[in-house]
């Protein structure tokens, strides 16, 4: 029973985190390498507050999200300028750059051993310590921030996003700031993204920057393009997909040593299928054509 | 001390250079961002290990195993995934997530069979020259060899009717069709070309200090900022830039420290990619185009 | 659909001239389009006339010259803030939003909606949700105005080109742009689509609006405008009334080579 809800507090994690990548992604049409930076900001933001200064967890998450904004516009006001492969790397660029931060500056972040004892979040006297009252917490925290996305994605702003992904000199000659609502999408994914964060932290109550490193974000993308970007299922089906693969390759009885690298290789095969036959993925409305 | 510093960084780069080249070549003829390069040099790396250290090939032996493994390997990229892609996609973006799908599979295959620990191909103390006040590696000294036969071998056939060929498949790959060649073929024989270099430069990197499934993410990562800083447009860059990369490394390594390379190599990528894209050998953009 | 358009101010441009490299695509042109007339522009291809679209509407900065819509000068004014002061284009290859819907395609034209700053369908979601049904009932309007109305709900890279021709033409509609620029607006559509068009264009002119356009198709050209260009090599070669300037011997040199 604690293994189904663990199971259920990792997929509240991983859909704020894909659903957050899928504005940027699927609705924007930015690929994005570096959301795992954001992910792990968020981490860091709100770990910080609560060890260093024991502030609590629902008010270390605002900052946290606060911290991350901040910070994504440092990496989108340049970055946006660049086309193509460019913006990728550019992205890339700056999640390594972040990670190269958390991994070195020890002083602050201690580095490689990781900040151990994050406190329990509590809410007026609530502690959250219980597998089903975390599992309650991530989920609520997920679904708040789906119907978030769906109201801002069903409304004109999503569709000027969508319309820019299409053709942004085309949204550009409608009277729209492209850059603006390009920048705004990435802040907001970028805010998001820290809310996982946070939740990750409190529930794993320890963290270290390999968590957040560019492979991370490059599974992120990963599991977009599978399960799908551009709508709100899409990554939904990828979230389901990316929790229950383990659970299928324990069931087949792979052994523990080789099953990640076996998970990965399928990973890997789905990624390449499809893109070659089916770009918007299995569930999504886009995929790079 | 200085000296020895540029010398080492010298002889890294050089690995780099000849890598970055191969990848190089193939961003620019072919447009396609090459990610899978890093797992033809992982690919090349454990081929070396297989046939030269579990099977006891003679070294030169198991190094040509390992050069037509990454020949295979990068043909087999362009044959299995990019073809496929560019008959029904025209997004570049498709290719770099499905070339990343190559990368992710291939690396985890690899480390499904060999596992995940680094493997070491010779172990014990290496034979060093020394060249005034400069030290050098046997290894060190291979890779800027290497790196003079590979510049120099580059430069001749430039000058040769199938480099111009690539020269101008590079700036205009339809003209090229139209006047007879087969595209195809000469895309195929890019990415020979190109992984054959990855595999140069693994095989040194590999018998100097062993290798893990990861080596590929960064000498890929190494490649693509090599290429940026040096410049795109121009082939030579990929070499000035993987030189350059070396150099500065070392020089980062001294005044700061090991740990924070990483992060200064990436400052640079994102400095070339925001204010010089062209890299240093590439021609300013116009002011008045760049709108 | 009665709209009248008061006080559109004229769209002009003085000596405007722009180099590529060291070639002059468009050269020292003078022109001015007032409301409520028709303007052609015609010339063989390479005249410049996309390229003065470009410069008009921000995509490229001119080298010399002198953008002015009614006092105010566009040089350095970004493509959105030049839209945003009722400039409309179609574009030579249409640019709809594929994956989006006709009628989403057209909701998106709509200026100064609620719910477009991402707060406000959260915060303001009563007014959104109004402002969304009003908007729906205006773009199906204009749907129907251009024919597509069964068309509503398919997504906008099925429609024919002629379709997203008219899907373009109905997004300016809602833009409710006062100057509109399009650029062959009749090539590649068949008959009564091309009918459909020019049916519009002479509206759009009535209302008080100003309509520019690039054409190849002489019959339009002589059948719309009030008023034609002719240009050559980034140059105005001749201009004046349609009848008069089509059957000019200047304008069959510069097409005919002769």
């Amino acid at each position: 029973m604690n293994y189904l809800f663990h199971i259920l507090v990792m997929i509240g994690i991983y859909v704020i985190l894909t659903q957050s990548l899928n504005l940027v992604m699927g609705y924007t049409g930015l690929l994005s390498v570096c959301h795992a930076a954001f992910y792990g900001i968020g981490a860091y933001a709100s770990t910080l507050l609560m060890t260093g200064w024991g502030v609590n967890f629902f008010v270390a998450l605002p900052v946290a999200v606060i911290v991350s904004v901040l910070l994504s516009f440092v990496v989108s006001i340049p970055s946006l300028r660049l086309k193509g492969d460019y913006f990728v790397l550019a992205t890339l660029g700056f999640q390594a750059i972040i990670f190269g931060i958390m991994y070195n500056w020890v002083s602050f972040t201690r580095g490689p051993y990781g900040i151990p004892g994050i406190p329990i979040p509590t809410l007026f006297g609530f502690a959250f310590d219980s597998p089903a009252s975390y599992t309650l917490l991530s989920l609520g925290l997920a679904a708040l921030v789906v119907t978030f996305i769906y109201l801002i994605t069903s409304s004109q702003f999503g569709r000027v996003l969508k319309a820019i992904r299409e053709d942004e000199i085309a949204t550009q000659a409608l009277g729209r700031n492209t850059v603006l609502f390009k920048t705004t999408a990435f802040a907001l994914g970028a805010g998001i993204a820290a809310i996982a964060g946070s939740l990750y932290a409190g529930y794993v109550r320890y963290i270290d920057p390999t968590s957040f490193t560019v492979a991370e974000s490059l599974f992120l993308v990963t599991i977009l393009a599978i399960g799908g970007s551009g709508n709100i299922q899409g990554p939904v089906v990828g979230t389901i997909i990316l929790v229950l693969l383990p659970e299928v390759l324990r069931f087949l009885r792979i052994p523990d040593t080789i099953a990640p690298n076996i998970r990965m290789m399928l990973y890997a095969l789905a990624l390449i299928l499809v893109v070659i036959y089916r770009p918007r993925g299995i569930a999504g409305e886009y995929g790079f054509e | 001390m200085l000296l020895q510093l540029l010398a080492n960084g010298l002889c890294a780069g050089a690995l780099y250079a000849i890598v970055a080249l191969g990848f190089g070549l193939i961003y620019r003829t072919t447009g396609v961002f090459h990610f899978a390069h890093g797992a033809v040099y992982t690919v090349a790396a454990y081929l070396l290990y297989l046939f030269g250290a579990t099977m006891g090939l003679p070294t030169i032996g198991a190094v040509l195993i390992a050069l037509t493994g990454a020949a295979v390997s990068g043909v087999l990229s362009e044959v299995v995934v990019y073809r496929p892609i560019a008959r029904r996609i025209s997004s570049p973006l498709a290719t770099l997530i499905g070339s990343f799908g190559i990368y992710l599979f291939t690396v985890n295959a690899i480390a499904l069979i060999f596992g995940n620990e680094t493997k070491v191909l010779r172990p014990g103390v290496d034979i060093t020259f020394s060249f005034g006040p400069i030290v050098l590696t046997r290894f060190q000294l291979l890779a800027f060899l290497a790196f003079v036969a590979v510049f120099v071998g580059f430069l001749l056939f430039k000058r040769t009717q199938l480099g111009r060929l690539l020269l101008a498949f590079a700036d205009n790959p339809m003209l090229v069709e139209v006047l007879g060649w087969n595209t195809s073929t000469l895309r195929i024989g890019v990415f020979a070309a190109g992984s054959i270099l990855a595999g140069i430069a693994a095989s040194l990197s590999a018998l100097d200090v062993g290798m893990d499934p990861y080596v590929g993410m960064s000498a890929l990562l190494m490649s693509a900022v090599a290429v940026i800083v040096g410049g795109v447009k121009v082939f030579e860059g990929a070499i000035v830039g993987g030189i350059l990369l070396g150099i500065v490394q070392s020089l980062v390594v001294w005044r700061l420290s090991a740990r924070w390379m990483d992060v200064f190599t990436f400052i640079i990528l994102v400095l070339f990619l925001l204010l010089r894209p062209e890299g240093l050998l590439g021609k300013a953009v116009r002011l008045e185009e760049a709108r | 659909m009665s709209k009248r358009c008061e006080d559109v101010p004229t769209l002009e441009v003085r000596n405007l001239t722009r180099f590529f490299g060291g070639v002059a695509a468009v050269k020292d042109v003078s022109i001015a389009f007032p409301p409520k007339r028709i303007t052609a522009l015609i010339g063989p291809n390479g005249a410049g006339k996309t390229t003065l679209f470009n410069l008009i509407c921000g995509y490229i900065a001119p080298t010399r010259g002198e953008i002015l819509l009614g006092h105010r000068s566009l040089r350095g004014l970004k493509p959105w803030q030049i839209a945003r002061l009722g400039i409309g284009r179609l574009f030579q290859d249409v640019r709809v939003f594929g994956k989006l819907t006709a009628l989403e395609n057209v909701l998106v034209a709509f200026p100064n909606q609620v719910g477009e700053r991402f707060w406000e369908p959260v915060v303001r979601r009563a007014q959104t949700l109004k402002m969304q049904r009003q908007n729906v009932e205006r773009a199906m309007a204009l749907l129907e105005l251009v024919c597509l109305a069964d068309r509503a709900n398919t997504t906008a890279e099925n429609l024919s080109y002629g379709q997203q021709k008219l899907l373009a033409i109905a997004r300016l509609l809602a833009m409710d742009a006062k100057i509109l620029l399009l650029d062959e607006p009749a090539s590649g559509v068949h008959p009564a689509v091309l009918e459909t068009v020019m049916n519009l264009m002479t509206s759009l002119a009535k209302q008080g609006r100003t309509v520019v356009f690039i054409e190849h198709n002489i019959s339009v050209v002589l059948e719309v405008a009030h008023w034609v260009y002719v240009l050559d090599d980034g140059e105005v070669v001749a201009f004046g009334l349609p009848d008069e300037v089509i059957h000019d011997r200047v304008t069959r040199e510069v097409y005919l080579g002769v």
